[in-house]
């Protein structure tokens, strides 16, 4: 995998971490703050894998539209590329692009299911429409790498395969924040291996020195996955029911401030 | 937006059928005096119909460059951007190199896609058909290396093109040979997943995908990459099956029934039935070349697919280093160009009886032709200056070289394949198979 991801677009797209969280312009504006925005773009991973589940699509499909989502919103304002509308097109987009394509219909049909909200209804000329839209936004680039390969190959080979359940479930997360668009995936996948084995009170230090990585980059991916972790559980404060009437308040909050639709 | 998505598709579909190069494709009340596209796009003549929409000759005003672009007709059933197209620019945007043709730019006007291409002024096939043009052992050279450079940057990143035959390698006006048309390439980087095996034209096959193999790697390029250096040689197509088993029928004439020895996994691949054994000629009774080219040639076409040289080996391989030396692309014969010749269909000016030899077209692909016939509609791909002519087993003015291979010809008759062997038959056979190695030579 290392040999061609190098050579790739997502490669050469990684972002510094400043880049991401910068709120665009014209949302700033209309009074966005970062904390909303990344509060939004958590929501509507949610969302795209809450549709994804519906339709029944692998990993990978659902990886690749989150990342295309996320990207797009390094570029684009919410403001005028309704979050609401984008995920779900991004899956749309996402499906083609990785070989299993999903209907459009199929997408508006369970969309109109699962959300009773008005503003999270579309019909499938607005997802076509958008559909061009984002291929602009995206540049064209389509070809994303995820964590997944390394992760199974790097268990492998560090004899750990029974943390393969809990660091598959870190690498998923880790598409809640940004990371997908900073780091090379395998690095995540490191990251994800490294918390895993600090949980389950592995040594792995032997492991990681022959590996010859970069340990701070490695690190400094695992904070960023602890402290997400941090920010939720601070919210939630033990009661599920708070957090998620908590939350839902909120993104309601912030993007009615773009108003949209 | 969406009412102009459809509405522009209807005008489409008329503007597709009044498809005439002097109206520039008009019909469109839109379409009105000069067309500059895209703020950047000086649209000139119709040049053809691709795979999924029409294609223009354009000037790009930002570089002077002349391309081409690529309408994408919308899907049929609400479908959004065609999803051939989309394969082909997800990969091209990952693949640059001077041999592999060059997305420039992509955009959406009037609410359909359009990609831009460089303009390619000729491809492989006109310049194989052209009898004006000598090829020299040096210019076949040339051809075979940019050829396997550019699937070698495909491998390299791991992208299958699955769609290598003459008509798709283009050649740019400097002379440099590039891949083209992406519609069928994928990427073959998960292990696990299983692809079709329906792809490719048939002559250009490789026989784990005639087997129906589903889980095939970079070695099926490379052996379509064998069949157009055999086609380089022989200057007509090498392989020409009539249908699937006539196709591994021709293949094994070529190069013998594979014994096991050569390749142990065929056995269990899903669509695999016994031939009878039949010898392999040598190469060098097929084949007016080199040494190190017969050579070559013979690992590109090595059965057993693990086996089987990579592009990139290939590369490294003595042909290209040895005397004499690939022609600098500049250099190359160029077919012959009539001024408007672009615009002529072979059918045009070919008489009804005589057979036409061109690689079966993509349309052609689960079809049955007429063993070596063709028949009118198989051009997707206008544009190309292509000098069509007969080349019919007898007419032909190839002298000494010789055709391609012909089971009848070399073997009297032509044992039937055998594809209803029932299971008991198959295992009675390779339990036989096994005791003896040489079962079938003496039958």
């Amino acid at each position: 995998m290392a040999a061609n991801f190098w050579t790739s677009s997502h490669y050469k797209q990684l972002l510094d971490p400043e880049q991401v969280d910068v709120v665009n312009p014209i949302d700033k504006e209309k009074g966005l703050t970062p904390e909303e925005f990344k509060l939004i773009k958590i929501h509507m991973t949610n969302h795209i894998w809450r549709v994804a589940q519906q339709v029944k699509v692998r990993q990978r499909v659902i990886a690749t539209a989150v990342t295309y989502f996320r990207r797009v919103y390094t570029r684009k304002s919410m403001t005028e590329y309704d979050p609401r509308l984008v995920a779900p097109t991004c899956l749309y987009l996402a499906s083609k692009a990785e070989e299993s394509t999903v209907q459009a219909r199929l997408l508006v049909f369970y969309i109109k299911k699962m959300c009773p909200d008005e503003k999270y209804r579309f019909e499938i000329k607005d997802i076509l429409e958008m559909e061009m839209k984002l291929l602009e936004a995206l540049d064209y680039y389509l070809v994303v790498f995820h964590p997944y390969r390394a992760l199974l190959q790097l268990l492998q080979d560090a004899n750990m395969t029974d943390l393969t359940h809990i660091s598959w479930g870190l690498v998923n997360d880790t598409y809640k924040t940004d990371l997908i668009l900073i780091y090379p995936p395998h690095m995540i996948a490191l990251a994800c291996i490294y918390i895993a084995s600090v949980l389950k009170d592995k040594e792995t230090t032997a492991w990681f020195e022959e590996l010859r990585v970069d340990m701070n980059v490695v690190k400094n991916i695992s904070m960023e996955i602890l402290n997400f972790y941090e920010s939720r559980i601070e919210a939630f404060k033990g009661i599920p029911e708070a957090y998620k009437s908590m939350t839902e308040e909120k993104i309601n909050a912030a993007l009615n401030k773009l108003a949209m639709k | 937006m969406a009412m102009m998505a459809s509405s522009s598709s209807q005008q489409q579909q008329q503007n597709l059928q009044s498809l005439n190069p002097n109206r520039g494709g008009g019909g469109g009340e839109e379409d009105k005096g000069e067309k500059i596209v895209a703020d950047r796009y000086l649209k000139r003549e119709l040049l053809g119909e691709g795979t999924y929409g029409v294609v223009f000759k354009a000037l790009d005003t930002k570089t002077g460059q002349t391309v081409a672009i690529k309408k994408i007709r919308l899907g049929k059933h609400k479908e959004g951007v065609n999803f051939t197209a989309l394969r082909e620019i997800k990969l091209l945007k990952e693949l640059k190199d001077p041999n592999i043709i060059e997305l420039i730019d992509a955009f959406p006007h009037k609410g359909n896609l359009h990609l831009v291409f460089e303009f390619m002024e000729t491809d492989l096939e006109a310049v194989i058909r052209d009898r004006n043009i000598l090829l020299s052992p040096a210019d076949i050279k040339s051809y075979m290396q940019m050829t396997l450079k550019g699937l070698a940057v495909c491998h390299k990143k791991w992208v299958l093109h699955r769609d290598m035959k003459p008509n798709n390698l283009l050649i740019s006006a400097d002379g440099q040979l590039k891949l083209g048309d992406f519609g069928l390439a994928r990427i073959f980087g998960s292990p696990d997943r299983k692809f079709t095996h329906q792809v490719f034209a048939r002559w250009y096959r490789a026989p784990e995908l005639l087997f129906g193999s589903k889980q095939y790697g970079p070695g099926v390029d490379v052996w379509a990459a064998g069949c157009i250096f055999a086609e380089l040689l022989l200057r007509r197509p090498f392989l020409q099956g009539s249908s699937d088993i006539d196709q591994l029928g021709k293949i094994f004439a070529a190069f013998g029934t594979p014994k096991p020895s050569q390749w142990a996994d065929m056995v269990y691949l899903p669509d695999y039935v016994e031939y009878q054994h039949v010898p392999a000629p040598s190469l060098r009774s097929l084949f007016t070349a080199s040494d190190d080219a017969l050579d070559l040639l013979s690992r590109m076409f090595t059965y057993d697919p693990k086996a089987r040289i990579s592009a990139q080996q290939a590369l490294e391989h003595r042909y290209f280093s040895s005397q004499p030396l690939p022609t600098i692309p500049e250099k190359l014969p160029r077919p012959h160009r009539k001024g408007d010749s672009l615009n002529h269909y072979p059918s045009d000016f070919v008489s009804q009886d005589a057979p036409l030899v061109l690689s079966p077209s993509r349309k052609m692909r689960r079809v049955t032709p007429h063993h070596g016939a063709f028949e009118g509609n198989a051009h997707e791909k206008a544009g190309h200056a292509r000098d069509s002519r007969h080349v019919g087993e007898s007419t032909g003015p190839s002298g000494n070289i010789l055709m391609s291979i012909d089971f009848e010809a070399l073997h009297g008759s032509r044992p039937p394949p055998r594809p209803t062997l029932n299971s008991a038959d198959r295992s009675h056979l390779k339990r036989k198979l096994d005791l003896d190695p040489d079962f079938g030579y003496s039958h």
